[in-house]
């Protein structure tokens, strides 16, 4: 077995701090997600969001906004991203990503 | 056997300035006491409106968090356990 | 209509302000457009160089900075109390616009909400 870091119950780190790309990976096999070039440019881009303003963004419509400000309407709409991340785009990222669950999102 | 205790209050001071209870608190001071900003009554560090009676400190951390790092010197910034130890030294606490 | 948020409490003290801004934040989820407004104490808002982690909070600035991203159109600030807690303009975090006269700005506005 692998050693997965603690995670809560609903599949995100307890502790921020243990995650790294391959930790990520694993994460990802819960949505039986491969991650490619396409999800990992999402998911860097929600580290460095969190980097700057210390939260994910709190919801899923404001996560779709502010990959459309950064990156614009190709990958800034919800169906692109539904794809990468199934479920609720901005949740499964943030997990994927090893950041907290955004607070808004059901 | 313990020191003397201080004769003056100790004034534990949270409110920003502007509050009710922060203009109530430094009509109040004597010339004895000796007042702890912690909280938003560190904003005081930085307010034009306010002077601050001299030996004044403020907690360190409450000081950082709202970047008040450079008005306040960093002899008058307190951490918690210098709190604990201040509270000690005095008879007489008002936590405002 | 542009919703008005008015915070006029200090940072960090109490959770006020920091539920007026996820307010701003869900405003501008749903495209309704919002901006806001420091005043008294609140401008403390503005300060740069916080860091909360000593306190266990989320640095607000960095939070606040997040806005712009989110169409949250625009920060004002009461000039006055930027004079009285901001003295230094370099102390002043960027792209604020200040307000001369408060009254004149909350007459702009058909919905202004108060934080608290």
């Amino acid at each position: 077995m692998t050693n997965t870091p603690a995670r809560n119950n609903e599949g995100f780190l307890e502790d921020a701090g243990r995650w790294t790309p391959e930790i990520a990976n694993l994460i990802a096999q819960d949505d039986e997600i491969s991650l490619s070039e396409k999800h990992w440019e999402i998911l860097w881009f929600l580290r460095d969001f969190y980097a700057e303003h210390e939260m994910s963004p709190p919801s899923n419509r404001l996560f779709v906004k502010a990959i459309r400000e950064a990156m614009g309407e190709e990958k800034g709409n919800s169906i692109y991203l539904m794809q990468l991340f199934p479920g609720t785009p901005a949740k499964t990222a943030c997990r994927i990503a090893g950041l907290p669950r955004p607070t808004n999102c059901l | 056997m313990s020191p003397a205790l201080h004769p003056g209050t100790l004034h534990i001071l949270n409110k920003a300035p502007g509050h009710s209870r922060f203009i109530t608190c430094l009509a109040n001071l004597t010339n004895q006491d000796t007042l702890v900003l912690t909280e938003n009554a560190v904003l005081a560090a930085s307010d034009a409106d306010t002077k601050l009676p001299e030996g004044t400190v403020a907690l360190g951390a409450d000081i950082e968090a709202r970047g008040l790092s450079d008005a306040m010197p960093v002899e008058k910034q307190i951490d918690h356990q210098q709190l604990v130890r201040l509270t000690e030294q005095y008879a007489r606490i008002i936590s405002w | 209509m542009t919703t008005l948020i008015v915070i006029d409490q200090a940072p960090y003290g109490t959770w006020v302000g920091r539920e007026a801004l996820d307010m701003a934040f869900s405003l501008a989820a749903f495209d309704q457009p919002a901006a806001l407004l420091f005043i008294g104490a609140g401008v403390a808002w503005l300060r740069r160089a916080q860091n909360a982690a000593g306190i266990g909070q989320k640095t607000l600035e960095k939070n606040l900075s997040a806005a712009p991203l989110f169409g949250i159109e625009q920060l004002f600030a009461e000039q006055t109390a930027c004079e009285r807690f901001l003295p230094d303009p370099d102390s002043r975090v960027k792209g604020i616009t200040m307000a001369g006269s408060v009254n004149h700005l909350l007459e702009q506005y058909d919905h202004v909400v108060f934080a608290g």
